[in-house]
């Protein structure tokens, strides 16, 4: 049986680091990567599961990191925001982003493009439809989506065309 | 006319500001390493956790700190009499008697006056624990009878939130300019209409509010980091209160995820932690989250129009409008009674109005405080005057398009002064709407609204909203609100300067909250100084240390582009000047043979004669042993400017004088589809033209009309907050409060207009804000989907079941409408007009 | 977002995790979490250890049964039951509500068994899985039982399961011949919460409706099914107005909950025609020959 309690040793990778803790077992994801491992890069815009703006990618999952406990995420591998670039160099959706103006005041924008790479991953080529209906958990007080649809939609021409794809899923969808 | 931009990246022209460029700020941002408030911290600091009132009105009767005080980790717990004892007076009160004997103080006393109303604050080593001992402090309350109803709540019968006010108005005035009675007893037709409504909603910025706020009891010096967006006016409010003067506060700032104006209203809650803070030695850290947000940190205004009444000539020339007006400031005057002035920029809208009353009353409720909200203030009377010339157009049937082309203030008529002295600064509003009904494929429209008709099961509605973002206030509007403050002008300081290794660093008095201040603050400066935008490190954020800043600092009030680039212009030319009177030396040339290129200076024509940046910094910071005391004198390289408008003081008695330095303006028009069965909506095409002046940089400029567009079309159809009888909020999280998604929110085609203001050192106008164009636009097309002889839509939140309700209405029901209309020979008297 | 102290345990097997159960009055199965999260947030309600069924294989999996029907595990995702081709290939309409819940990050958590066992009166699931005569499996230690899901539903946050147990799976029965199924929603936004909701199954022959389901929800606590309704429909023409007719009596007498979005009345009259709708879904989809219809989505 699996060790009952209120505190639990948990194990996971974090953007390919590998990282151990004992957590609360009230502790939610986001304040588990934002409080204890300091990735603050993964925001809080409601406490109802609402605006996404906490979004990750656990298993190759995108999810809320707010309506995950810490605990269940054990031996699960996390990609957040801070993750995305590789080194100093944007990723394809980084840079659509910053070229088409899909971000004013940034709070969103780590979850919409959370949102946004597992989108691409999933789907190469969406049609607009598709992809509002792929940041339709992430909520936006500042663009109206206007140019966050444009930005996701010019970076999967980029890669259709031959630019760099988004980058593949880290770790295995279970 | 441009339609829709996309990034230039060209060498289009010799100059950086008007170009698209996206932004320097993005980089930090996409990579989740932007520094928002519950980001940073300090050392040794305390968690934060308010107590807050589960009625909306009641007397406290008392409170038991001891089991949250037993709890481990609990530093300490302030309530709302220690605080008051702490404090040196209540909050400054911009309203004169009856409004300033409705105090507030950090934390309740003696009474809670809203849902969410704080009654003490704790402070422990983690937020968890701070969560867990609130819920220990036991607070017992005897209810009282709520005041919800906004009208009702100036009636001297109803229950008084303040029993030393002896009244729940706060503010009154009248408003009256030409001749109304007079325009109303020789219209042709007298539109009356008996009852419009302004909902409360707020724009929700996605970053909550948050503050870390050190009390320094050996330096008495008061820190606060935090997400507030006009930083000087919380000092200004919270100094006296707690005692502490303007230069022992270090108020700074970093990223701000969104405010929207609703961050201007925490400054009880920095007061609270201060005192807080002071109490317990230790910095304390507060971080709202969304339900507390939503119930306590400062809604819209909403605001009920009575009794209105409107003539207008047998052509559609409108003569003005009469109106009761009465405007819910919640609990607290936050930043009230300044609405009841503010609206007052726009008061003819965008229309040539010349004779108008508006009776305005501003009350307290048992809600939440109102605070500003994009558009604030005149979005509620800028929508007022569209429906009544909208419903005017439909009564008189008349075409909603040419009624609003011949009310509207034509292009020839700028420099145009309102009935109450404001100056509206130049505009085409006939040719924006031209080009918003050609964006929206309105004659599209139009034949596919013919072919369905009505009955079909769905219905097209076309509306256009016509609407201001007035920009850069005169604070002496204040005095007319209470003649004995001590506010008039406005403006804003920059700070440009040469570093030690010829870097050029320019610091804000700003708080961007995403407008991109630090691009086209950079975009400006480079222009001036020869270098290019990324040359130009623009700090991030405010910081009290910069002294740059004045009492006005912030962002807010659409004013940026005018006085925060007016003071980037000013700071980057006296830097100018110092660098090339200091390269004038250097190279043995008259000033004005120096040019800037590049990050040196050189003599024109001479390749050969030049210094770099560095070398100049060198002589004044490094390396200055003999350099004449006169130019040492003049050249510090360190350029501090502080732009100000050219404003009076407004007559106070007249209520007039000119409010409000610039005028952008907006017409959107909107395509709706409505299902008839269910009351339903969909925007099914959207168009926004946008008229702000000289744009510095198109790219921002659009962003912030999407972001306007969406917010709006949230709000009309979306977004509301409503209390119940006993004033507890219905929509408390995001989990009842739909915000609009991407799903929700339509595409918007945008184009613009660019008519420079003849008041402003670069032409531009403080927009962002958008006047509530969407609210307008999108109720003006449910009035159109409507149809001849339907109701009026006198919501300005119109969910399904209202939709469904004015669809179905009873035929013999009241339509809230009624026209009047005089039998003497149309037309009669009126060549004065 | 602060929790209430709380413990956690994550059973190996369903038999540890229906011993802890049984054991502990004040145990909850945690599965997707996408409510019973933000129950916690809330300190709504007070949990003494959340007991973490998410992994356990015996609740995965979409599995065939024999009849041609479907057997789900409650800790099956709305994601998975989007993209599930089984689902898609007999129940088309099952995958397609799933595919409108709110949004990708809930879908790719939120379960089955927690849509229903929730019991939340705004939930998709319930009135669906009513409308398809699903069967809600239930193991506790003293065994196991299966529970219709028309009596599943009990109240607001109150289903059938006893203390100690746990909704395992839910059989959906094979789609009878002839038959298609319909399913809408009036909701205060795209993908959002909805006010009233239908769903129906058909059964036609030839031009007429030989058997029909009609469940509304949000008009009461529980998805109800409106039998006079159905009675009305059965033997009837499979027409636009004969179901018009049938419809037009749908929630007379019912006292749907007003709030914000609307008064009782009003979603009185929206039951009546999403219910209609629905049908008429059911209808179309019959005729197509399809278990659900392509234009029936949310």
């Amino acid at each position: 049986m699996g060790e009952r309690g209120t505190s639990h040793a948990v194990t996971v990778e974090v953007n390919g680091e590998k990282v151990s803790r004992i957590v609360a077992a009230r502790q939610l994801l986001v304040h588990f990567l934002r409080d204890t491992l300091g990735l603050t890069g993964t925001h809080i815009g409601c406490d109802t599961g609402n605006c996404g703006a906490c979004s990750v990618i656990v298993n190759g999952k995108l999810v809320k990191s707010c309506m995950i406990l810490a605990p269940q995420v054990d031996g699960a591998t996390i990609e957040t925001v801070e993750g995305l670039a590789d080194g100093d160099s944007l990723s394809p959706l980084q840079e659509s982003f910053h070229e088409h103006h899909a971000l004013q005041c940034g709070y969103c924008t780590p979850g919409m493009l959370m949102s946004a790479t597992y989108l691409l991953r999933q789907n190469p080529d969406p049609t607009d439809e598709e992809i509002r209906r792929g940041i339709r958990g992430n909520i936006c007080r500042c663009t109206g989506y206007v140019n966050i649809v444009k930005a996701i939609r010019a970076a999967s021409r980029e890669q259709a065309s031959g630019g760099r794809p988004v980058p593949a899923a880290a770790g295995e969808e279970v | 006319m441009t339609i829709t931009s996309t990034p230039v990246t060209g060498e289009a022209t010799k100059t950086w500001s008007g170009r698209s460029m996206p932004r320097k700020e993005d980089g930090r941002l996409v990579q989740g390493q932007g520094s928002f408030v519950d980001d940073g911290g300090m050392h040794g600091q305390g968690y934060a956790w308010f107590v807050r009132s589960p009625y909306a009105h009641a007397r406290i009767v008392s409170i038991d700190c001891e089991p949250a005080l037993a709890m481990e980790g609990v530093y300490a717990v302030l309530t709302g009499d220690e605080a008051k004892a702490m404090c040196q007076a209540p909050f400054f009160a911009i309203a004169p008697p009856p409004g300033s004997l409705m105090q507030e103080w950090p934390l309740a006393v003696d009474k809670v006056r809203y849902q969410g109303d704080a009654v003490a604050v704790v402070l422990a080593d983690s937020r968890e624990t701070a969560r867990d001992a609130a819920e220990r402090v036991v607070v017992e309350y005897e209810p009282l009878t709520p005041v919800t109803d906004t009208v009702a709540a100036a009636d001297p019968a109803a229950p008084l939130l303040y029993d030393e006010a002896g009244t729940n108005v706060a503010w009154h005035g009248l408003f009256d300019y030409g001749d109304v009675d007079w325009a109303l007893e020789n219209a042709d037709h007298v539109v009356k209409l008996d009852r419009l409504h302004f909902h409360r909603f707020t724009s929700s910025p996605l970053e909550c509010n948050g503050a870390v706020v050190d009390f320094d009891r050996g330096t008495g010096v008061v820190s606060v980091l935090s997400n507030y967006q006009m930083p000087m006016f919380a000092a200004m409010v919270v100094g006296p209160t707690i005692g502490v003067p303007m230069n022992k506060f270090n108020f700074v700032s970093k990223d701000i995820g969104g405010a929207f104006g609703i961050k201007i209203g925490f400054y009880p809650q920095i007061a609270a932690l201060a005192l807080l803070s002071k109490k317990a030695g230790r910095p304390a850290k507060w971080t709202e989250f969304r339900t507390e947000h939503m119930l306590t940190a400062g809604h819209g205004n909403e605001r009920t129009f009575l009794d209105v009444e409107v003539p207008v000539m047998a052509d559609g020339t409108i003569l003005g409008l009469k109106v009761r007006a009465f405007d819910d400031a919640g609990a607290y005057l936050h930043y009230e009674p300044l609405g009841a002035v503010i609206w007052s920029q726009v008061v003819p809208g965008c229309y040539k109005l010349k004779h108008v009353r508006v009776d305005y009353t501003e009350v307290v409720t048992n809600k939440c405080p109102v605070v500003p909200n994009r558009g604030y203030s005149r979005m509620q009377h800028l929508w007022l005057v569209e429906r009544i010339v909208d419903v005017v157009a439909h009564e008189l049937g008349l075409d909603p398009v040419e009624v609003r082309k011949r009310n509207y203030v034509q292009p020839e008529d700028y420099p145009y002064e309102t009935p109450n002295g404001c100056i509206y600064d130049s505009g085409d509003l006939p040719r924006s709407l031209d080009i918003a009904l050609e964006l929206a494929h309105v004659a599209e429209w139009r034949e596919r609204q013919r072919e369905l008709g009505t009955g079909t099961g769905r219905r097209i509605g076309i509306g256009i909203g016509s609407t201001l973002d007035s920009g850069t206030n005169n604070f002496g509007q204040s005095r007319i609100i209470n003649p004995d403050l001590p506010f008039s002008g406005n403006g804003e300081a920059a700070f440009a300067k040469l570093d030690l290794f010829g870097e050029i660093n320019v610091n804000l008095g700003t708080t961007p909250q995403g407008q991109g201040h630090e691009t086209t603050a950079a975009q400006v400066a480079a222009d001036i100084l020869g270098v290019t935008p990324e040359d130009v490190t623009v700090t991030t954020g405010f910081n009290q240390a910069n002294n740059s800043y004045v009492g006005f600092s912030g962002t807010y009030a659409s004013q940026f582009a005018v006085s925060g680039l007016g003071a980037v212009m000013g700071a980057a030319q006296k830097l100018r000047h110092q660098i090339v009177k200091l390269a004038a030396f250097a190279l043995q040339a008259e000033e004005d043979e120096i040019e800037l290129e590049g990050g040196s200076a050189r003599v024109r024509g001479d390749e050969e004669r030049a210094i770099p940046f560095i070398g100049l910094s060198n002589m004044v910071y490094t390396n200055n042993a003999g350099l004449p005391a006169s130019l040492l004198d003049e050249c510090d390289l360190n350029a501090r400017y502080v732009y100000v408008p050219p404003f009076e003081v407004p007559d106070t008695v007249a209520k007039t004088g000119n409010l409000t330095l610039t005028y952008a303006s907006q017409v959107h028009v909107c395509v709706v589809e409505v299902d008839e069965e269910t009351g339903e909506v969909k925007v099914v095409e959207y168009a926004a033209v946008d008229d702000c002046g000289n744009r510095i940089n198109p790219l921002v400029v659009e962003g912030q009309v999407h972001g306007a567009t969406g917010l709006g079309i949230a709000a009309s159809l979306y977004e509301s907050l409503d209390y119940d009888e006993s004033g507890q909020l219905q929509e408390p999280s995001f989990y009842e409060y739909h915000v609009g998604t991407a799903m929700d929110i339509p595409d918007v085609a945008c184009g613009d207009i660019e008519s420079p203001s003849p008041f402003t050192p670069n032409g531009a106008k403080g927009m962002g804000e958008g006047g509530g164009a969407p609210l307008h636009a999108v109720c003006a097309a449910l009035q159109d989907a409507l149809g001849a002889g339907a109701p009026v839509v006198s919501e300005s939140h119109n969910h399904w079941a209202r939709v469904y309700e004015l669809l179905h209405r009873d035929p013999g029901a009241p339509r809230g409408v009624e026209v009047v209309t005089r039998t003497a020979e149309p037309g009669a008297g009126v060549e004065s007009l | 977002m602060l929790l209430e102290q709380v413990e956690y345990v994550r059973p190996q097997s369903l038999d540890e995790a229906l011993e802890i159960l049984a054991n502990d009055d004040g145990a909850a199965p945690l599965a997707g979490g996408q409510s019973l999260t933000n129950v916690l947030k809330n300190r709504v309600a007070s949990v003494d250890v959340l007991v973490d069924i998410s992994r356990l294989d015996d609740l995965a999996g979409i599995a065939r049964t024999a009849d041609g029907g479907l057997s789900i595990g409650a800790c099956v995702t709305y994601d998975e039951l989007d993209r599930s081709a089984d689902v898609r290939q007999t129940h088309w309409l099952l995958g397609e509500v799933a595919a409108h819940i709110e949004d990708q990050q809930i879908r790719n958590k939120g379960t089955i068994g927690g849509n229903c066992c929730l019991s939340d009166p705004t939930n998709n699931l319930p009135p669906l899985l009513v409308a398809l005569d699903a069967v809600m499996e239930l193991r506790s230690r003293a065994g196991q039982r299966s529970v219709a899901s028309a009596d599943f539903f009990k109240g607001y946050f109150a289903t059938a399961l006893e203390p100690g147990e746990l909704l395992v799976s839910v059989t959906v029965p094979p789609m009878p011949a002839g038959s298609g199924a319909g399913y809408t929603s009036l909701a205060v936004g795209a993908d959002a919460k909805a006010m009233v909701r239908a769903a129906a199954r058909v059964t036609l022959d030839g031009g007429t409706i030989a058997d029909s389901r009609l469940v509304l929800a949000r008009v009461a606590h529980v998805p109800v099914r409106d039998t006079d309704a159905e009675a009305r429909l059965n033997g009837g023409d499979a027409t636009e107005e004969s179901v018009a007719a049938a419809c037009a009596g749908v929630a007379d007498g019912m006292q749907p909950i007003a709030d914000v979005h609307g008064s009782s009345e009003y979603r009185r009259q929206m039951a009546k025609v999403m219910a209609r709708r629905a049908v008429s879904q059911a209808v179309a989809a019959a005729r197509g020959s399809r278990n659900g219809s392509k234009a029936g989505g949310n």
